[in-house]
């Protein structure tokens, strides 16, 4: 068996429920990790040491009892710190919710605690989930852990640098426009955020109603599957989520390409592109056609107004939700969040309502573009190398502006339009930071985006790569 | 040399929403506007939907993979 921290999610799953390895050895080893490593990194808020032992002592307990273990019995996580537990402080990584305690516990939460994960606590984020870089003025910022100084990626950067640490097996984050993906890739590991409606939302911080998701950052396509299978579904709790049936993820990976048809749209997503990130990308697509997939670049005219539409939501929606705190205690945001938030204040109206009245018609006409001949839409999830934290620093100097929102040019379209996405790690710039392949598929087709992932890593190793600390 | 449109900005969301400009940074996001400005103009006249308003819940579901 691999060292404890190279085991992926599922690897750990299945190790304790045959007897392998305990849950109590998983915890100590996570403990013992970021113990020794986070210091640098920087990717914890709350560790609840003993209570993770307990929980995995409990496990250990019921497998000697010959009890059936979940899914995901004894395997440690930690999660970005915007999941409400009951009696339990959520800072949403910022000044203003620091003593927050809510009464509620999300339904994901409830979710893997019934499937036997382990929850070890909290994670650093971008205050309120507002930002792609993973700045955070109070609590420190998170450090990529393949370079010190430079971003993780956010809005969920300590479940992206902790996932890439191996502090850890899984971790949630949420993603209103790249906040699981970016995180994902600037960091080397895989994201998923699924269908709009896919995953409750209930007992999660809000950002904006029409776009906010909930998904996984894990290591590996397989460990998406099943985290994916255990948290999707309708909720009683949460009016918006989707009814539509949730299949068995893990058993349409068959690592066959064949068949499967990949679109590029040339439009948007390669505007001011690095080279470096240009080539990695055309190198996984020639690994997806050695594996049987074949490759279409395209047109997609609809880019551009999607593009415009997605800035405009997120933006208005933010403003609304923060108003009060705006007027009242705007000096305890961060500079780069109240400016931010400040800038959909003047969004007018019918805007935003033709930004949302015209969300389904673009989607068809974006489905019709790329998806009638072809299951998948592949991109660069970053069109750039990874940028340092000084160089997108707001707060420090406001010229960084334009640096800092071209983060997630990439990933919000993708957020308009509802679609599942994927960010898995498909190679490492000439500074050593981790590059990401984006894979997108029709409303409800996780199953796909999951199955092309899995092949993709069958056939490369840049996911099983991680950063020496 | 066209006007300004950052002051009458700030003016029109202390007059609606009750809330000051916060820091510099803040101004130079109004600034950025003017990007989203254009790629607006840019759209008008361009997108004509037939099935406007339209559910985008309901569009989800219509557009899904058929063999999947």
């Amino acid at each position: 068996m691999s060292a404890l921290h190279e085991l992926s999610m599922t690897e750990a799953a299945d190790a304790v429920a045959r007897g392998d390895v305990t849950a109590t050895a998983l915890v100590e080893n996570c403990l013992a990790r970021i113990a020794a490593h986070d210091g640098k990194v920087n990717s914890v808020i709350r560790l609840d040491r003993d209570s993770a032992l307990e929980q995995a002592a409990a496990v250990d307990k019921a497998r000697k009892a010959g009890k059936a273990l979940g899914p995901l019995g004894g395997v440690p996580m930690m999660h970005k710190d915007m999941y409400y537990r009951a009696g339990k402080v959520s800072t949403c990584g910022s000044k203003i919710r620091r003593d927050f305690v809510p009464k509620v516990t999300a339904t994901v939460l409830e979710k893997l605690d019934a499937s036997g994960a382990i929850d070890m606590g909290t994670l650093n984020m971008a205050e309120f989930a507002q930002n792609p870089t993973g700045h955070n003025a109070h609590f420190g910022h998170c450090h990529n852990p393949w370079q010190h100084g430079y971003c993780t990626g956010g809005s969920s950067s300590g479940s992206g640098a902790g996932i890439a640490a191996r502090f850890f097996y899984g971790a949630l984050g949420s993603d209103t426009g790249g906040s699981i993906r970016l995180p994902a890739t600037i960091c080397g590991v895989t994201g998923i955020k699924g269908t709009q409606t896919r995953v409750s939302r209930a007992g999660v911080m809000p950002l904006s109603f029409s776009a906010d998701n909930v998904g996984p950052l894990v290591q590996t396509a397989r460990d998406a599957a099943r985290f994916m299978r255990i948290i999707s579904g309708h909720d009683p709790r949460d009016a918006t989520s989707a009814r539509e049936a949730v299949p068995d993820y893990e058993a349409a990976l068959t690592g066959d390409l064949r068949g499967i048809s990949v679109a590029v749209p040339q439009e948007y997503f390669f505007d001011g592109a690095d080279d470096v990130v240009v080539k990695a990308f055309d190198a996984a697509l020639d690994a997806m056609r050695e594996r049987g997939a074949t490759i279409t670049r395209l047109s997609c005219p609809s880019l551009r107004a999607i593009a415009a539409y997605t800035a405009m939501i997120s933006r208005a929606e933010g403003a609304a939700i923060h108003a009060e705190w705006m007027r009242e205690r705007a000096a305890d945001y961060s500079i780069h969040l109240s400016s931010r938030l400040y800038g959909g204040y003047p969004i007018p109206a019918h805007l935003y309502i033709e930004a949302l009245s015209r969300r389904g018609p673009l989607l068809r006409q974006f489905c019709a573009e790329a998806m009638t001949r072809h299951h998948i839409v592949a991109t660069p999830a970053l069109r750039t190398r990874v940028p340092t934290l000084a160089e997108t620093d707001i707060d420090a100097d406001a010229a960084n502006w334009s640096r800092f929102m071209a983060v997630s040019a990439n990933t919000r379209p993708f957020n308009y339009l509802g679609l599942p996405t994927i960010s898995v790690p498909c190679g490492f710039d000439d500074r050593g930071l981790p590059i990401g392949l984006q894979l997108a598929a029709r409303p409800f087709a996780e199953a796909r985006v999951l199955a092309v992932a899995d092949a993709f890593q069958r056939v490369t190793d840049w996911h099983k790569r991680y950063p020496s600390l | 040399m066209k006007p300004d449109p950052i002051p009458p900005s700030m003016e029109a969301i202390r007059l609606w929403s009750g809330v000051e400009c916060p820091n510099e940074a803040a101004r130079l996001g109004l600034a950025d506007h003017i990007g989203l400005l254009k790629e607006l103009e840019a759209l008008r006249g361009t997108l004509a939907f037939e099935d406007e308003p339209s559910s985008f819940e309901a569009a989800l579901r219509a557009e899904q993979e058929k063999e999947a």
